[in-house]
């Protein structure tokens, strides 16, 4: 059984019940003073999101100030639960407009209530989708969709909305102006060595939806990925064109995706959901560009005195620029003084998390800024303790830029009526996990 | 460890008591009550909302429960839903006024209006009172009928509940009958896959009693049903998929076009975006596979990309759940993610429990041609801030060097970690490169070296400095200064907590004596007075049979404490490959995270006599100071290594918290190699009997004093017939308090009838059988085909125990048996009992 949850639990950080649940009769009354006692108020917290407490696993998880725990009596599955209590955030989010916090909550908990009904039934996970639950369940809690026009006919149709099979998309949609917007955003992970070489680099990428559409459209998109490319080569019977081809490590879908066409004719084809949507994810390790390179040099020069340069060099086109750069250089917890110097940007000493914090607002391509910087620190007693340096850390965004390369080659729109649609297609990079070692 | 049943807790100051509001609450909804006046609703509304969150802060609001009841009248959905909660929340402590409810709930599960109707239906059948579930059978099975499928898709889940409150209702109102058909023939694919949990979960609570009903779950895993599910499975939603997937998993092929097929049609699953999907599906393919060698292996390669895909994406929390299934699959197929090492690297701001289940991983794939990429990563860390992911690094280095034939690179970043000059790190180093000598003693010279250099002041943690002595004693010949380093901690003798440091002080400076005698003899003089005038048992009694050995014979003593040694090879695993498949056998599962079969933990039957062993560990934790606490934890993981059977040894071991886990596979007492070399058992290879009784320490202090009595040699009598107490009684506690402390009587394999075996469907079958031959169960868990039982009897005359451990694999068709008696004299006689009434079982 996938899931079973015994019941759930919303908490705020000192603890107390923002919302509760019970499924099922099988745990114990209050289940939630053991998850206090054994891991909200001992050094357990937080070092392992699955514990065991009694007879029953407990399943947390942090999402901004609230922590939500998952009991369960048997043997569960684990990643459908996290999965399901990250889809539930999700849902709230679309009801809540955005935040999912502790006063969201508060001000929301009937809502939540109904919610948890719907999502949940005796611990199995029902309906979680956002588009069909608002058809019933409105915020205003105006009357079931069934009853408000008795005399219409939208019965049959919408009760296999709610529970039934094309779960993401209603009929019926008009819309004035026919728009599609699509996002390829993509996130760079890095972890280069002290020496300069690349130990670890991938790119994990998503494609974002966002369709106002009328009718069912069908809609197929092409690539520039390898496969995609082959295939579409072969078919046509004539050599693929020249140029730069993707080769993807590994992609998934949108259930809205027809996945036995992608796995026939390598295109994506989908009918796709009302508004926003995750359309697919990808990743990349293979040939992978990276827009920046940082190069640090630090000097201890004795027991109270560093010298940190660090040279940061943008390798994308020259036309393109960042923005939001931030890069973070980490200095001893015992600095005194500061001073920098930099050729762009801002520099500061903060000392909450030990960093020099270097902003550059807007950072254009082919470009080198440097920092230098002097730092002072109070000699200490304790000697021979030195400092392990964590990781430099850097933070960017890159518009119109793939570092995988990835391209959208086309777009295509067919609904029966023959309508026109506009397509607008944006790029972005940003930096996940860029960590250079000094 | 019950979680404590407390009572709602006392609202803290800053809460309202309650009283005064909920009698305010009461007036005014009771008011409200007949009013049919326009706007009411909406006060009605504001009001309902009170109570529902002073319900949510945990004040007792069921005084309510007569107004909420009468003001539920309202055509307002919100309104009823919010009524709907309230009264599922009291009706189980308030069975009188449920039944107040009941009238509305049916009058409501007939509204013109679908989604009351399903409503008023859920909320029905979540009163939990066990007095009112006729009035549930009617609406029902009118709900299972009904045109529309939301009130379908509720009333199936509703049967479930039905069961729960009360089965035999369930059963006679052929609800699981309906729901089989439902499942076949209903449009909705919500309706059906709930048809499925539905069924599942009520044949699998029936199997054990009906036999019908374990047809019927054998039945839902027949190739018609599964067939048709797996067609339809893209209608499905994601959750839907999984179950379906699940009893996918546990399908029978029927031959191999039966699994291409079956494989073809999942193949697309593997790219859906639902990481629980794509485990599931994972699970199928893996477990259909299991007996083409060849397929196997390509499904490997073919789960590769998407797993390590939902490793990175996702919450911390997912990645660890997939993290822990990569873990499993990597022991079981350590090539698999050799060439992808590099997705292990931890991430500077990842929560510790990726960083540590990253660097197992890390740990397992290193092999030949990626070691040194790996061990220069994992040095790294060893600089890390987060200390403890520091140490769990160097023991990483160190586990990859115990694995390696190539070690040299690795011993010189080994000796490095000692020069760093770090206190954890100079620790853990030192338990490393003691483990690694007893394996490489060649590499003595480099190490010695360096470890010679190391002043004793500077290290502090028991384990460290207990590595530490035990190489002064062992190599002291080429320690220039090993006597007199030992003679300058035995002169602190009183300053160390530690009696496990005391403890390889005596056995070390014992060594240093034979191999360096004139410079040691103050030395161990001195040892010997302070160890006898120790107030640690453990401590006291060596210290007196060196005494006493050396008194008798030096030379024999020489053989006793320091023979010649071999190296160790392989240590010992801590896992036995029955509990890994196991554990396999329940991928995806909760099993993968503990990394222990689930009846372990479960099953509440078998957990019993472990909470007591964990309690245990708890009170000495409390009791004593620390130092004392990893010798008591150890121990007892040595008593439990040698009494307990190997799947209880992982949970003694998990117990016992992270102390010991490094050191795990030195104190395994099933390699007799292991304890030899190790300091503290050198009197094993003279005396063959000592080492069991020698090492259960506090706990078995009879059986050691015992040996001291000259054991009769007289033959024992012929046994009498031996009678079995009918009604024998033995609580948990004891039960495994005697078993810990008798030693094994007998120990036999016994294969059994294939009559048996038919009949051996559920644990519960064989405990009645046995029962009716004066033999109880206390504890048995496990499915089909691993079953474990503990059994115990008593002789009919005297207070006399029989304890039994039997292992039933129904597959083999074999059993494993363990037998510990309080008079051992019977235990031939009450095996025999025992094998009878086992052979009986299933012969009509």
């Amino acid at each position: 059984m996938p899931v079973a949850a015994s019941a759930i639990y919303f908490l705020n950080l000192r603890g107390d019940v923002l919302i509760n649940r019970l499924y099922r009769d099988d745990v114990g009354g209050n289940m939630v003073d053991a998850f206090r006692m054994h891991i909200m108020q001992t050094k357990e917290l937080g070092t392992c999101p699955v514990r065991q407490i009694g007879g029953c696993s407990f399943f947390y998880m942090r999402i901004s100030n609230v922590y939500i725990v998952i009991v369960v009596s048997s043997n569960a599955n684990v990643a459908c639960a996290f999965k399901f209590v990250v889809e539930a955030v999700n849902l709230f989010k679309s009801y809540f407009g955005g935040a999912f916090d502790e006063d969201a909550i508060r001000n929301n908990f009937v809502l939540i209530y109904e919610l948890l009904d719907e999502i949940m039934d005796f611990g199995y996970p029902q309906n979680l989708s956002p588009e069909i639950l608002k058809l019933y369940i409105t915020q205003e809690g105006v009357r079931s969709p069934f009853s408000s026009k008795p005399s219409d006919k939208p019965v049959p149709n919408a009760t296999l909305q709610v529970t039934g099979a094309v779960g993401w998309r209603r009929e019926g949609l008009v819309y004035k102006k026919n728009e599609v917007f699509l996002d390829i955003v993509e996130s760079v992970n890095l972890l280069m060595s002290s020496k300069g070489s690349v130990l670890r680099c991938d790119v994990t990428g998503k494609i974002l939806m966002k369709c106002f559409l009328s009718g069912m459209p069908d809609l197929k998109l092409g690539l520039n990925d390898k496969i995609g490319l082959e295939k579409e080569s072969q078919l046509k019977s004539r050599p693929a064109k020249s140029g730069k081809t993707i080769e993807l490590d590994d992609v998934t879908f949108h259930q809205c995706v027809n996945l036995t066409r992608f796995n026939s004719e390598k295109t994506v084809s989908f009918v796709p959901p009302d508004g926003e949507f995750e359309l697919m994810k990808y990743r990349i390790t293979e040939g992978v560009n990276l827009p920046f390179r940082v190069l640090p040099t630090i000097k201890e020069l004795g027991r109270t005195r560093m010298e940190v340069n660090v040279k940061v060099k943008s390798v994308f086109g020259a036309k393109m620029f960042a923005l939001g750069v931030v890069i973070k250089i980490p200095v001893p917890k015992q600095t005194a003084k500061t001073s920098f110097q930099v050729t762009s940007g801002r520099a500061k000493y903060n000392a909450a998390i030990d960093c020099l914090v270097w902003k550059i607002r807007k950072f254009p391509g082919q470009t080198e800024p440097t920092l230098s910087a002097e730092v002072e620190l109070i000699s200490t007693m304790t000697e021979k303790k030195s400092w392990t340096r964590p990781p430099i850390q850097m933070e960017f965004q890159v518009p119109m830029f793939t570092a995988s390369g990835l391209r959208v080659r086309f777009l295509k729109v067919w609904e029966k009526s023959g309508y026109n649609t506009v397509e607008w297609v944006r790029y972005i990079t940003k930096a996940g996990s860029y960590e250079i070692r000094c | 460890m019950a979680p404590p049943a407390q009572s709602q807790r006392s609202p803290s100051p800053s809460q309202p008591s309650g009283k005064s509001e909920v009698s305010d609450l009461k007036s005014q909804l009771r008011q409200l009550a007949g009013s049919r006046a326009p706007g009411v609703d909406d006060s009605k509304r504001d009001l309902f909302k009170k109570v529902i969150s002073y319900m949510t802060i945990g004040i007792d609001v069921s005084a309510l429960f007569g107004e909420m009841v009468m003001c539920s009248a309202t055509s307002d959905i919100v309104l009823k839903k919010m009524c709907y909660l309230y009264v599922g929340n009291y009706a189980k402590v308030n069975p009188d006024l449920a039944l107040l409810t009941i009238n509305f709930l049916q009058k409501d599960c007939q509204d013109q209006d679908p989604m009351i109707r399903g409503l008023a239906l859920r909320s029905l059948c979540s009163l939990r009172v066990a007095n009112l579930v006729e009035y549930l059978v009617g609406p029902l099975g009118l709900g299972l009928k009904d045109s529309n499928s939301y009130v379908r898709m509720v009333a199936v889940i509703g049967v479930l509940k039905l069961y729960h409150i009360s089965a035999s209702t369930c059963i006679d109102a052929d609800f699981p009958v309906i729901l089989k058909n439902l499942m076949i023939t209903d449009s909705d694919t919500q309706v059906v896959a709930n048809c499925l949990s539905a069924l599942q979960e009520i044949w699998s609570a029936e199997a054990s009693t009906s036999e019908e009903a374990s047809r019927e779950r054998e039945g839902l895993l027949s190739k018609p049903i599964v067939y048709f599910l797996l067609n339809k499975i893209r209608e499905f939603n994601e959750w839907a998929q999984c179950l379906v997937l699940e009893l996918a998993a546990k399908y029978v092929p029927s031959d191999n076009n039966d699994i291409f097929d079956i494989m073809n049609l999942l193949e697309d699953r593997l790219q859906h975006a639902n990481g629980a999907v794509v485990l599931a599906t994972i699970k199928v393919f893996l477990h259909l596979t299991l007996s083409m060698t060849d397929v196997h292996q390509q499904v490997y390669e073919r789960i590769k990309a998407p797993l390590l895909t939902l490793v990175s994406s996702g919450s911390p929390e997912q990645s660890y759940a997939v993290l822990s299934h990569l873990h499993l699959l990597v022991m079981r197929a350590p090539f698999i993610f050799s060439s992808d090492y590099k997705h292990f690297y931890c991430q500077y701001n990842e929560p510790s429990y990726v960083k540590k289940l990253k660097l197992e991983m890390l740990t397992a794939v290193a092999n030949e041609s990626n070691t040194y990429e790996i061990v220069t990563e994992l040095c790294e860390y060893a600089a890390n801030v987060d200390i403890p992911i520091a140490r769990e690094s160097i023991r990483a280095v160190g586990k990859i060097a115990l694995q390696q034939y190539d070690v040299n690179a690795i011993v010189d970043r080994l000796l490095q970690f000692l020069e760093m000059e770090k206190d954890y790190v100079t620790a853990e180093a030192l338990v490393l490169v003691k483990d690694l000598l007893r394996k490489y003693p060649q590499w003595s010279h480099d190490c010695i070296a360096v470890v010679g250099n190391i002043s004793s002041k500077n290290v502090q943690e028991p384990k460290a400095k207990a590595a530490l002595i035990w190489m002064l004693g062992e190599y002291s010949q080429d320690m220039q200064d090993a006597p007199y380093i030992l003679e300058g901690l035995i002169e602190s003798w009183d300053e160390e907590h530690s009696a496990e440091v005391r403890l390889h002080l005596l056995t070390a400076v014992m060594k240093c004596f034979f191999k360096r005698p004139p410079e040691t003899q103050k030395a161990l003089g001195a040892a010997l007075a302070a160890g006898l005038a120790d107030f640690h048992q453990d401590v006291h009694d060596r210290a007196l049979f060196y005494y006493r050995l050396l008194q008798h014979n030096v030379s024999v003593a020489e053989r006793v404490v320091n023979p010649p040694k071999q190296a160790v090879s392989v240590f010992a695993d801590t896992q036995s490959s029955e509990i890994k498949d196991r554990i396999f056998d329940e991928f995806n599962s909760l099993s993968v995270v503990y990394q222990k079969p689930s009846y372990m933990f479960t099953d509440k039957e078998h957990r019993g006599p472990f909470e007591f062993s964990e309690e245990l560990g708890n009170l000495s934790i409390a009791g004593e100071s620390a130092d004392n606490v990893v010798s008591a934890q150890r121990v007892e993981a040595n008593d439990k290594d040698l009494l307990l059977s190997t799947s209880e040894k992982e949970e003694a071991k998990i117990s016992t918290g992270n102390d010991s886990a490094y050191s795990a596979p030195m104190y395994d007492a099933s390699s007799v190699l292991v304890t030899a070399s190790q300091t503290l058992m050198e009197p094993a290879i003279s005396n063959p009997t000592l080492p069991g009784q020698a090492t259960q320490a506090i706990l078995a202090i009879d059986d050691l004093l015992g040996l001291g009595i000259p054991a009769a040699p007289a033959p024992p009598p012929p046994p009498p017939q031996l009678k079995l107490h009918t009604r024998a009684v033995l609580d948990p506690a004891t039960f495994q308090q005697k078993w810990r402390q008798l030693p094994v009587a007998l120990s036999q394999e016994y294969s059994l009838s294939p009559q048996g075996i038919a009949a051996l469907t559920a644990p519960q079958a064989l405990l009645r059988h046995m029962q009716g031959h004066s033999i109880q169960c206390i504890a048995s868990g496990g499915q089909s085909p691993n079953f474990k039982f503990f059994f115990f009897a008593q002789k009919a005359e005297e207070p006399s125990n029989y304890l039994v451990e039997c292992i039933i694999n129904s597959s083999s068709a074999k059993a494993q048996m363990k037998i510990k008696a309080d008079d051992q004299s019977t235990s031939q006689a009450f095996s025999d009992i025992f094998q009878s009434a086992l052979s009986k079982f299933g012969v009509p």
